[in-house]
C-alpha cells in the first residue's frame, strides 16, 4: 500500500533507509534519518508559533535540505504547504501570504526584514532559516535546539497538502489546490512510467515550487533514492554536478535544454551515470531535439506535457524519440486524455481539438477563486456519455492527434488566428519567422479585419543585418499566402519578459496599436 | 567596445523583476537571481553589444556571475 500522505511518503523510509543519503547540497549529505530529524525540530518550533492542521504556511527558501525539512515539517502538522519560488520579489511574497491567509511564513532574513517591516502583525509568523541581528526576537531554524518533539497530526489522503501559485502572464498569481492523494498519485504515476527506483540519484534545479520540480522530489521520497541539489540555473554547473555526483536522471525545461545542448555539442562530456532526461514546461526548438540523441548517447529522452491544474497529462516514451520528434506522447498511467471538439465530440485520427485531463491528478481548483475555478474545472458535455459531469480541466491547449494516437501541441485555443477562413496558429507563424534567421524575439497575433476576419501580424526583433523587406520576402516564400503578415512591428530593443521569463505577449501586441479595418500590404 | 556596467545592469535588471538591487559585484546565478530564460537574454545581449560570439563553454560563473565578471571576459575576448 502505498502511504496516503506526502509526510508518510516520506517517513516510509524509516527505520528502512535511516542511513542512506537522501539529499545532497553540493558537499553536505544528509540522510533520511537525519533530515526527519531536521523536519522535526522545526515542526516542534513551528508548533510553539501555533501551527495547526489545514493552516499555510508559507516556505520560500533556497533550494536545499533545509527547505526540504521546512516543508516536512508543515505536513507533519497537517499544515498545507505553500512554497514559493526564490525569484519572486516581497511584492509577490506578501501578495502570497495575504491571498492564502499564511499562518506562518518560513524565510530568508533578506524577505524576513522586508516582510516583517510590510505586514501587518508579524508577530510569531516569521521563521527565519537563519538568525538576523536586525530582526530581534525572530526565531531561527539555525539556532534550533528543540529535542525532537511535536505529533503527527493524521490527515486523510483527500485533505489539502500543498497550494502551488502559477504566475500567469497576465493578471495576479492563483493558487493551485493539491491534496496529498493528488501528490502521491503525481508521484506513483511519474515513477511507473520513468521506471524510477531505490538506486536513482536525480539532480534538482527546477525549483519546489513548481510542481514538475516537487515531483523530482516526492518520486524519490516513494522509491527511497536521492536527490543532488543544483541551486544554480547554468549548463556547465549542471553537466559538472551530473558527473560529480553520478546523476542518474535530470529534469529540465526548453531554456535550460537549450543551453545545455549547445554547450555539450561544442564541449562534449561523458555522463556515464545518466539514464534519462525529461522535458516539460514548453517545446524544445527542432534543432535542438535533433542534437540530443548525439549530445546524451544511450539515454532515453522522455517529452512530456501538463499544467499545473492537472499535474502532468502526457508523455512520449523514448522509443518513440527519434520517430516522433516533437510530440507530447499520451496519457500517462492513471491519466485519462481526450480532445475535444466543442459542440461537436472527441476528435478523431487527424483532427484537432483541446485537450482535457480527467482522473486522480486533477487538481481541487484555484484556492478562494470560485469563478475562475469553475471555468477550468467542469464537466464536458462532448464526454457526459462516458463519465457523466464529472469535472474534468480544459487544459486551453489545442492539440492535433495523429494516426498512432500520438499527440501534437498546435496552440493556445485563446490565441488561435482565424483569418480568410483558416485557422491560424501564431506558433506555427513564430516558428517560421524563426527559421528564417532573420529575427531573434518574434511574436504573432491576429488583428481584427472587415476583409479577413483577422489578420497576421508579426511583432520581430530583427538579428544583424536583416532588413523588414527580406523577412517579408522570406515570409511570401516560406508561408500559405494567408499566413504570411500582413504587418511586420519592428522592435528596436529586447522585448519585454515575464517574471517567468516568457515574453509578456499581451504587452507587446498592445504596444503595436489599434485594431485595422483596411489589411495593409 | 559598446558594453558599459550601465546598460548590462539595465539588462540584468530587466530580467530578474522589479525588486532587484544589482550592482556590479552582485551574484546573478549562484544566487538564484537569474534563472535561464535570464541567462539566454544575457547572453544575447552580451553578443549583440560587442559582435562577439559567446562559446557555452565560456559561459560559467567564472565568467558570468557579476556583471564586473562579464565585463571582464568581454574585454579580455574583443581585445
Amino acid at each position: 500500500m502505498i502511504a496516503p500522505t506526502l509526510y508518510r511518503l516520506f517517513t516510509g523510509n524509516l527505520p528502512e533507509r535511516a542511513d542512506k543519503a537522501f539529499l545532497i547540497d553540493g558537499d553536505r549529505t544528509a540522510t533520511y534519518a537525519e533530515v526527519a530529524a531536521q523536519a522535526d525540530r522545526i515542526a516542534t518550533q513551528l508548533q510553539c508559533m501555533g501551527a495547526r492542521p489545514g493552516d499555510r504556511i508559507l516556505v520560500q527558501v533556497r533550494k536545499g535540505i533545509a527547505e526540504v525539512a521546512a516543508m516536512l515539517a508543515a505536513t507533519k502538522l497537517g499544515a498545507v504547504v505553500v512554497n514559493v519560488s526564490t525569484a519572486w520579489t516581497s511584492e509577490q511574497v506578501t501578495y502570497v501570504a495575504q491571498d492564502c491567509g499564511a499562518a506562518i511564513c518560513v524565510v530568508e532574513p533578506p524577505m524576513g526584514r522586508v516582510l516583517i517591516r510590510g505586514l501587518h502583525d508579524t508577530t510569531g509568523r516569521i521563521l527565519l532559516t537563519a538568525p538576523c541581528p536586525e530582526c530581534t526576537g525572530v526565531p531561527a531554524i539555525a539556532s534550533l535546539t528543540h529535542a525532537a518533539g511535536g505529533e503527527e497530526a493524521p490527515r486523510q489522503a483527500g485533505d489539502l497538502a500543498a497550494i502551488i501559485y502559477t504566475s500567469g502572464s497576465t493578471g495576479k498569481p492563483k493558487g493551485v489546490m493539491l491534496t496529498h492523494a493528488n501528490i502521491i498519485e503525481g508521484a506513483r504515476s511519474v515513477t511507473e512510467y520513468l521506471r524510477l527506483r531505490e538506486s536513482d540519484r536525480l539532480l534538482s534545479v527546477l525549483p519546489y515550487s513548481f510542481d514538475y520540480g516537487l515531483n523530482q522530489l516526492t518520486t524519490m521520497m516513494l522509491v527511497g533514492g536521492s536527490v543532488v541539489h543544483q541551486p544554480v540555473t547554468m549548463a556547465s554547473e549542471i553537466v559538472s554536478a551530473i558527473a560529480t555526483h553520478k546523476v542518474t536522471g535530470f529534469a529540465a525545461v526548453p531554456p535550460l535544454w537549450i543551453q545545455i545542448v549547445r554547450l555539450l555539442a561544442s564541449a562534449p562530456v561523458a555522463l556515464p551515470s545518466l539514464r534519462y532526461i525529461t522535458n516539460s514546461g514548453g517545446k524544445i526548438p527542432l534543432s535542438t531535439l535533433e542534437q540530443m540523441p548525439e549530445v546524451f548517447p544511450g539515454v532515453q529522452v522522455f517529452l512530456m506535457y501538463g499544467l499545473t491544474e492537472a499535474f502532468r497529462s502526457t508523455y512520449l516514451p523514448p522509443e518513440r524519440f527519434a520517430a516522433k520528434m516533437g510530440s507530447i506522447g499520451g496519457a500517462i498511467p492513471g491519466a485519462d486524455i481526450f480532445v475535444i471538439k466543442a459542440g461537436e465530440g472527441i476528435a478523431g485520427p487527424g483532427e484537432q481539438g483541446e485537450l482535457v485531463h480527467r482522473g486522480p491528478l486533477v487538481s481541487q481548483g484555484y484556492w478562494n477563486r470560485p469563478e475562475a475555478t469553475a471555468e477550468k474545472l467542469r464537466p464536458c458535455p462532448e464526454l457526459a456519455h462516458l463519465i457523466g459531469d464529472e469535472p474534468v480541466v480544459y487544459s486551453g491547449d489545442i492539440v492535433r492527434i495523429d494516426e498512432d494516437g500520438d499527440l501534437w501541441f498546435v496552440a493556445r485555443n485563446d490565441a488561435l488566428i482565424k483569418t480568410s477562413g483558416y485557422r491560424v496558429s501564431p506558433e506555427e507563424v513564430e516558428d517560421l519567422v524563426y527559421r528564417s534567421g532573420m529575427a531573434a524575439d518574434v511574436i504573432a497575433f491576429g488583428v481584427e479585419s472587415d476583409l479577413l476576419g483577422q489578420s497576421v501580424q508579426v511583432a520581430v526583433t530583427l538579428l544583424d543585418n536583416a532588413t523588414r523587406e527580406a523577412l517579408l520576402a522570406y515570409c511570401r516564400r516560406a508561408m500559405p499566402p494567408y499566413m504570411v503578415p500582413q504587418r511586420l512591428h519592428v522592435w528596436p530593443e529586447l522585448m519585454p519578459r515575464t517574471a517567468s521569463g516568457k515574453l509578456a505577449r499581451p504587452e507587446v501586441i498592445r504596444a503595436c496599436g489599434q485594431p485595422q479595418s483596411q489589411p495593409l500590404h | 567596445m559598446a558594453l558599459t556596467e550601465a546598460s548590462l545592469i539595465q539588462c540584468i535588471r530587466e530580467n530578474s523583476g522589479p525588486n532587484c538591487d544589482v550592482d556590479g559585484e552582485s551574484p546573478l546565478f549562484s544566487s538564484g537571481m537569474l534563472d535561464s530564460f535570464a541567462m539566454l537574454n544575457l547572453i544575447m545581449f552580451v553578443e549583440a553589444q560587442t559582435g562577439m560570439d559567446v562559446r557555452a563553454e565560456d559561459v560559467t560563473l567564472e565568467n558570468f556571475d557579476t556583471a564586473r565578471r562579464i565585463l571582464d571576459f568581454a574585454s579580455r575576448v574583443t581585445a
